[in-house]
């Protein structure tokens, strides 16, 4: 066996067979085994639309367009191929979109929302919808622009904003100042110092009317032992009012006895003759001043201990 | 006046002697063509030479090729795909990293280990026949140079730059491929899609073109050096210098030349 020879044989044996290998593989990829699906787009606009412009599902790569051109209306056709394994993503109610991204060229995205929906028929036309960035761009920046635009008129030397911040200046440098917030606030370090004064006087006045009410608290303390202490005036006071009543008591008992001496002396009148008229007027005065003065006792007891020092009168 | 004059005349001796140079290389083709076609060219001894030539130039180098193919892919591949993710187009790596490996810089640094290898070994033997008067006597043998030296090595070139350039391609695809995806199936399908899309028809005519082109340059070139050397010993290494650089400067235009085809 010659070693050489079979090192050379081997070598061309494993590279046809690799090449041929790759060659099949390549004609797979290429979809050479397999039917092409057609499907026909429709756009009002073919820009950025070129043949071999891909269309991709989810990102990948499932076909490309083959051709475009205009049909009897006007309007643009765009045909493009998808190998027959990759038309299964195609469905009726997937949407074309042309997208231009600001990198990299343009393609054609497929978004198939429901995988269960009925496949796409061959050779069907479909509406190509256009999301084109770069033309939007334009448009935002007029917008971007116009923005810009009051941003600087706000701005400007003579501006609110540049007043405002001049008046803001001058507020914080017057805070700085001796008498910081209260300063800015009121405009001037003198008006500052006037407050400030003012609130110096409250605080001795307010601590004077502390002393004040401090004192004021003793002298009730005072008064109250006064008043209420075991010999203050209140005792006294109740006492002597204890007096008033004995001492009412006693006019009314006498009253009443007044009152029997009068019956009887009636009664011994009637029984002597039938007495006189003056004796029945006396009678009825002495009933009438015995009854107000009863009335008047009462109400003197009722109304203890604040009745006025009633006036008994006596016939 | 006079320096002028003898610029002019040396430019002139340079690009006569470049026409000469380049006349040589397409007669001593076309009489190699010829004889490809010739009938009798193709007996046992020819094949046996191809054979040998086929041997030398690619199978005994070629483990060592394929570890500096792994190594130079695996490094072109990640160094794509790191760039690729900083600047936010991954999407584009694998196909940035095919038509980098595979269709230009793998046939070019074959052609150049070739071309270092074997080309410079070509150009000093046929120096040093043509020096000792070798060739002579071959032919007054009736063992003609052309059937039995050139044309075996111009073949083996070829077909050892297209098998190597073919071999160090697919391992740049599987090492594309395991840098991508890793060790799982699931890019197979965007792989193929993205090598469906590269590999067109233009494409890989214009792969195998350009690596028999490489071939015939890296065999071609320096055999011409070696017939063009004077019958002195001394002027071999300078018959080698100059087949080098004719080599180089070949190769680079087949690359410019390919790329402009394919890319304007």
């Amino acid at each position: 066996m010659n070693g050489f020879h079979f090192k050379v044989g081997l070598f061309a044996a494993a590279s046809l067979l690799l090449g041929g290998a790759f060659l099949v593989y390549l004609l797979h990829a290429r979809g050479f085994f397999e039917d092409t699906f057609h499907l026909q787009l429709a756009a009002a606009s073919a820009d950025n639309v070129a043949p071999g412009v891909p269309i991709v599902f989810s990102g990948i790569e499932i076909g490309q367009v083959v051709t475009l051109g205009l049909n009897e209306a006007g309007g643009i056709l765009i045909h493009a191929s998808f190998l027959e394994r990759n038309a299964r993503w195609l469905k009726e109610n997937s949407t074309f979109t042309l997208d231009k991204p600001l990198v990299g060229g343009a393609r054609i995205r497929v978004e198939s929302p429901d995988l269960g929906a009925p496949p796409l028929p061959d050779g069907s036309t479909v509406l190509l919808q256009v999301s084109d960035i770069s033309r939007e761009i334009p448009v935002l920046v007029e917008r971007v622009k116009a923005v810009l635009a009051n941003v600087e008129h706000l701005t400007r030397q003579d501006g609110e904003i540049h007043a405002t911040l001049g008046n803001l200046k001058t507020v914080t440098g017057r805070m700085t100042g001796e008498y910081g917030m209260l300063e800015s606030i009121l405009g001037s370090p003198e008006k500052a110092r006037a407050v400030t004064d003012a609130l110096d006087k409250t605080r001795v006045l307010i601590t004077r009317l502390d002393g004040l009410a401090l004192k004021m608290d003793g002298m009730a303390a005072k008064t109250d032992t006064w008043l209420f202490a075991p010999d203050g005036v209140a005792e006294q006071t109740r006492e002597s009012l204890a007096q008033v009543r004995l001492m009412l008591g006693d006019a009314q008992s006498s009253l009443k006895k007044a009152d029997a001496l009068m019956t009887h002396a009636v009664e011994i009148s009637a029984n002597v003759k039938d007495g006189t008229q003056d004796l029945a007027a006396l009678r009825t005065e002495i009933d009438e001043a015995v009854r107000r003065a009863n009335a008047l006792v009462n109400e003197i007891n009722k109304k203890w201990p604040f009745a006025r020092d009633p006036e008994v009168k006596l016939p | 006046m006079h320096f002028l004059a003898a610029s002019i005349e040396s430019l002139g001796a340079k690009v006569t002697g470049w026409f000469a140079v380049a006349y040589g290389m397409a007669a001593f083709l076309g009489r190699a063509g010829r004889l490809l076609l010739d009938r009798a060219t193709w007996n046992r001894a020819t094949f046996d030479v191809v054979v040998k030539q086929v041997y030398f130039t690619a199978v005994q180098i070629l483990h060592v090729y394929l570890g500096y193919v792994l190594v130079i892919s695996w490094l072109m591949v990640s160094i794509i795909l790191s760039t690729a993710r900083d600047f936010g187009l991954t999407e584009f790596a694998s196909e940035m990293t095919i038509r980098v490996l595979v269709l230009e810089l793998l046939p070019f640094l074959t052609a150049l280990f070739i071309a270092l290898r074997s080309g410079s070994a070509i150009n000093t033997e046929v120096a040093l026949m043509q020096v000792n008067n070798e060739l002579d006597a071959l032919a007054h043998c009736k063992v003609p140079p052309m059937q039995f030296e050139f044309l075996p090595r111009l073949i083996g070139g070829v077909i050892s730059v297209v098998t190597l350039s073919g071999l160090a391609g697919l391992l740049a695809l599987l090492m594309g491929y395991l840098a991508i995806y890793g060790l799982t199936p699931a890019g197979f399908a965007p792989y193929t899609q993205t090598i469906a899309k590269i590999f067109d028809f233009q494409i890989v005519a214009g792969l195998i073109a350009k690596c028999a082109l490489f071939g015939l340059a890296v065999t071609l070139i320096p055999v011409t050096a070696g017939l063009e050397t004077p019958k002195k010993l001394f002027m071999v290494p300078v018959s080698v210098l100059r087949g080098m650089m004719r080599v180089f400067l070949a190769i680079v235009a087949i690359e410019v030349v390919s790329l402009a085809l394919k890319y304007i």
